[in-house]
């Protein structure tokens, strides 16, 4: 935009003293998103952070359109600290861009391969041509490229800046690479190197570094099927391909016409321009759902003659979309939507990549006066949950498709609670407490899961604190939303509105695996439970073998290990309790009985033989039959004296009334 | 050594029945053993139309180490058993505070460790069940609490084999009342009537007038919540040696709630109301209508609380509070929503309480 359109106004005011003009002039998109750069998430503290976003969901969207496995290196390194200059190199095994293409690939906003109906993470053509545009601005390096375009074969090499004022590429070299100088291994793929200005306290510099670590670990979650290497001052991680299974492309599709408006229908004439086609074969072919049929009855319905369809007033042209809105289409077809499906997710969360800095210490070399330092070392740390599970919702959202992807991972390795929120398979890690899954979480009720409040407060990792019940378990949240129109509450795009129905098909979804999980997690709860019943019983019955040893005549040890034994077989009995009982059948014979009732014990000075009915009792319980222990009440349950009738229960019962016998020492 | 004290003899023996019996549970009947403990609260007292007081009803509370938040409680209860069978055996005598102190443990290894006790009130909730269990008042084993409740006048006691003359001379103190009650015994009343206040403060003013011998009084208090040493004394007056019993407290519904210790007994102590209330006692004071009665002036009044109105509303229902006369009391204070204290009256003078407003209540109620 060389000449700028300048019009002046020379306003009619009464007082021509005061007479103001105002020039009206006409931006360049590049200028324009310099100097918003906000819209595009672009702020200072953020731009490396946005760098390595827009980069790695390029290469990921590359690899993806030609269902290839992604391999991605991705490197952050210091170049100059008085200056604060970073280099940020990423490359792919994606389908590359032709060398014709590449300039204004890289440079002209506006300017993108992926202006179509389907998902994709990146939709805009801002990303990479916001990184050249920053160079340019803020450096005096150009930004490196070599691209290997699958149908070219060759490698090309570029060195470009962004002419701002004009939203044009300045080539400053380019040239065909072959054999050394070669960066790019594979049939085809894609390099950037680029020098970007971001000065960081060193607060927000650690900031910034750990919102990258989480970004690369979320994405690697989602992309369990890439292998991303990322390099930084910090040392060198590696996440590894743990699938060759990637999920189904998206394919380009057609509009609804549920979602048909005056543009896009004026769009769609547009391009049958000069063919004489009627507006019935431009509709049919132009909206999905919409036989030829369909198309006569709602231009009939709309009132109109079915003519040339250049021939359409636009007051005709608004009739039809106001009938389309009203009338019933097949529900619209998801094949433009990607999720990450069950196995896919499945496989990212049972083996989670994060990355975790650890101090190295470098210790002080003997004879100088260096002292020790600590460096900072990243490493990969994969955390195994004990179980996964995985649900899905498909529904209209603002007139869109829209798949919910929910799946829950517990237990194991995972330490606490933690939500990961995704859009079209991006990790979305800014602005949680405003964001609807944070709303669904706290809103699906912890008892879905088959265990009370009190229980989660009550086995909850002690230095976890938080109100919300389901915030105290080991337990991560995985929600993806995919559409081509995703709900943002912001222009940032880091969290969802509750936009329609969708607050009620991630409910639906959580509480499906909630459900799914409950059996495990109460099993584990009661482990736990037990586990610390039994220390309590260590640490209890002593005291109560010592009270009452030194109260009466009593063997203290035959005490302490009676009392043990009982405490062990009750916790090993409540915990069953609800399950599948495991103890073999334990039939009183009338000869085990007389046995049993012959064990006596002697007690201050007093022989005491046992209680028939207790046996009996005991040995229902042992079963599984009775769980709670003696109350006063306690019964034998009818089943068991149906059941065992064999079993001298007969005699049982007539023991109660002789109750306790009790034979003195002495006789 | 076990001790000579029959009455001791007999609460260690029930000690080691408890003792037995859980060790037959565990060791012959192999399973978890119980103890039944007697309900102590407000679900488990009934008001005893007949005995005029609050009993204890029929309810218990099983405790077992068959629950893992009862396993705790259990062991404190047959420890404390067991440092009661000592104190005796030992013919020594404790306060409840020495009882916590002489059980203090820790529980647990070196990552889980936990205090035995939470706190005193855990030791003084074990040593109440220790009560129960046996049905023997703390006081037969020798466990007291610190005295607090005070005499003054002519009465004298002996307690061990020390004669106390409480009719002290000199209207500059009062006697504490012992809490070792079994060592108490009461050899010479000369008063005509007992006058029992809320609070020591109002006590001593009274004392310090002359009261005592102008009317010939017993003055006592309990220094607001009476223990139980001071609430058998009363009863032991008024029962045992056939003196009138009046009893003045604050015009708010704590005070209300204090006077009726004496009278009816109280939820937490339900379980020894027999040997605690003086039913015949009679709550002359300070009523709500005294406020106006009496001209308290309004800087001399306090605002009811919502607890106050709660704890009003509570009483205007229970069966003993259905007399035309409290029901009447209670409303002035809900429509006024004010209460104030005996101290209120020395805005008057010092000696009006003791000159003015006692003379007056004890001669409308006839007993002077």
């Amino acid at each position: 935009m060389t000449q700028k359109a300048t019009v002046e106004v020379a306003a009619a005011q009464q007082k021509p003293a005061t007479k103001v003009k105002v020039r009206y002039d006409k931006k360049a998109e590049s200028e324009f998103f310099v100097d918003n750069s906000a819209l595009a998430g672009f702020t200072t503290e953020r731009i490396l952070y946005m760098a390595v976003r827009e980069l790695i969901e390029n290469s990921l969207d590359s690899c993806e359109t030609s269902h290839v496995l992604p391999k991605i290196s991705l490197s952050l390194k210091m170049l100059d600290q008085e200056n604060d200059l970073w280099t940020i190199t990423c490359e792919d095994n994606g389908i590359g861009v032709p060398s014709d293409k590449v300039p204004v690939a890289v440079c002209s906003f506006l300017t993108s391969g992926k202006y179509v109906e389907k998902q994709q993470r990146g939709l805009f053509g801002v990303g990479l041509k916001m990184i050249a545009a920053f160079s340019t601005k803020d450096t005096i390096h150009p930004l490196k490229v070599w691209s290997k375009s699958h149908e070219e074969g060759f490698e090309s090499y570029f060195e470009l800046r962004t002419d701002i004022s004009t939203n044009k590429p300045i080539v400053l070299a380019k040239k065909t690479v072959k054999g050394e100088e070669s960066m790019i291994a594979g049939d085809s793929g894609f390099r950037v190197e680029a020098i970007l200005h971001a000065k960081l306290s060193p607060i927000t510099r650690n900031n910034m570094k750990s919102k990258i670590n989480e970004y690369i670990s979320q994405t690697s979650v989602v992309n369990p099927y890439a292998i991303i290497e990322y390099e930084t001052d910090e040392g060198k991680v590696t996440f590894d391909r743990r699938t060759e299974v990637m999920p189904q492309p998206a394919k380009e599709v057609l509009p609804h016409p549920a979602d048909m408006d005056l543009q896009t229908l004026k769009k769609a004439i547009m391009n049958f321009m000069n063919q004489k086609t009627t507006l019935q074969g431009i509709l049919s072919a132009s909206f999905q759902k919409m036989s030829s049929e369909k198309a006569k009855d709602i231009i009939a319905k709309a009132c109109v003659e079915n003519k040339l369809a250049d021939k359409y007033s636009e007051n005709e042209l608004i009739e039809i979309v106001k009938i389309c809105k009203h009338t019933a289409f097949q529900q619209a077809n998801t094949d433009h939507l990607s999720p990450i499906g069950e196995e896919i997710l499945t496989t990212g969360m049972t083996s989670e990549y994060t990355i975790v800095t650890t101090k190295e210490v470098v210790p002080s070399v003997e004879g100088t006066s260096a002292p020790e330092v600590q460096r900072p070392q990243i490493t990969v740390k994969v955390l195994k949950p004990s179980l996964t599970a995985y649900a899905s919702r498909t529904c209209v959202i603002n007139n869109r498709p829209t798949i919910v992807e929910c799946g829950i991972a517990y237990g194991g390795d995972i330490p606490s609670f933690k939500l990961y929120r995704f859009a079209n398979k991006i990790p979305l890690l800014y602005d949680e407490g405003s964001d609807v899954a944070r709303e669904v979480v706290s809103e699906v009720p912890i008892n879905r899961m088959g265990i009370t409040k009190q229980e989660a407060k009550e086995f909850a990792n002690v230095e976890v604190k938080s109100d919300r019940a389901v915030e105290l378990l080991p337990l991560h949240v995985f929600f993806h939303i995919c559409s081509t129109k995703i709900p943002y509450k912001t222009a940032g795009k880091e969290s969802i509105a509750s936009e329609g129905e969708l607050k009620k098909y991630m409910k639906s979804c959580l509480s499906e695996l909630y459900r799914k999980v409950s059996a495990q997690i109460r099993r584990e709860l009661r482990m736990k439970e037990a586990a610390g019943r039994l220390n309590l019983y260590k640490f209890y019955i002593p005291l109560v073998v010592s009270a009452i040893s030194e109260s009466i005549k009593i063997d203290s040890a035959k005490l302490e290990q009676a009392f043990t034994e009982l405490a062990e077989r009750h916790v090993k009995i409540e915990q069953q309790a609800g399950a599948q009982v495991v103890e073999k059948e334990d039939k009183i014979t009338s000869e085990r009985l007389e046995e049993e009732v012959e064990e006596a014990v002697e007690i201050d000075g007093e022989v005491i033989k046992p209680d028939r009915e207790q046996i009996a009792i005991n040995a229902a319980r042992k079963k599984g039959k009775l769980s709670k222990p003696k109350s006063m009440k306690e019964k034998i349950p009818e089943t068991l004296q149906k059941k065992d009738k064999q079993a001298t229960l007969d005699a049982v019962i007539e023991g109660k009334s002789k109750g306790r016998k009790k034979v003195n020492a002495d006789d | 050594m076990p001790t000579t004290d029959k009455r001791h003899q007999e609460v260690v023996k029930k000690i080691r029945q408890i003792m037995k019996d859980v060790s037959t549970d565990l060791m012959v009947q192999k399973t978890m053993p119980v103890l039944n403990v007697p309900k102590v609260g407000s679900d488990n007292t009934v008001w005893s139309d007949s005995k005029r007081m609050l009993t204890i009803g029929d309810k218990t509370v099983g405790i077992s180490p068959d629950s893992t938040k009862k396993i705790p409680t259990f062991t404190q209860y047959l420890v404390m058993a067991n440092a009661v069978r000592r104190l005796l055996d030992e013919e020594m005598e404790s306060t409840i505070r020495g009882m916590y102190y002489a059980t203090l443990s820790t529980v647990g290894d070196e990552k889980n460790k936990q205090k035995f006790w939470a706190g005193q009130e855990n030791s003084d909730d074990a040593i109440k069940a220790i009560e129960l269990l046996t049905g023997v008042p703390r006081e037969e084993f020798s466990v007291t609490s610190k005295p607090k409740g005070m005499i003054s006048g002519p009465i004298t006691l002996r307690v061990g084999g020390d004669v106390i003359d409480c009719n002290l001379g000199s209207r500059a103190t009062s006697q504490l009342i012992p809490t070792n009650i079994r060592d108490v015994e009461i050899i010479k009343v000369k008063a005509d009537f007992v006058m029992v206040v809320e609070k020591d403060t109002v006590l001593n003013n009274i004392r310090k007038s002359g009261f005592i011998q102008k009317y010939n009084a017993i003055l006592m208090t309990g220094s607001g919540e009476p223990d139980r040493a001071t609430r058998m004394m009363v009863k032991a007056l008024n029962e045992e040696w056939k003196k009138p019993v009046v009893v003045f407290a604050d015009a708010d519904p704590w005070g209300l709630g204090i006077a009726l210790r004496y009278k009816i007994g109280s939820e937490s102590l339900s379980y020894d109301s027999d040997r605690l209330v003086t039913p015949d006692a009679k709550v002359l004071g300070m009523m709500f209508s005294d406020i106006y009665k009496y001209n308290i002036p309004e800087v001399a009044r306090l605002a009811a609380t919502d607890e106050d109105i709660n704890r009003a509303n509570d009483m205007k229902k229970k069966p003993w509070f259905q007399d035309k006369q409290w029901q009447k009391e209670l409303n002035i204070f809900l429509q006024n929503n004010e209460k104030c204290e005996l101290d209120a009256f020395f805005k008057h003078g010092f000696k009006y309480l003791a000159e003015v407003y006692l003379p007056e209540k004890l001669r409308e109620a006839g007993v002077i």
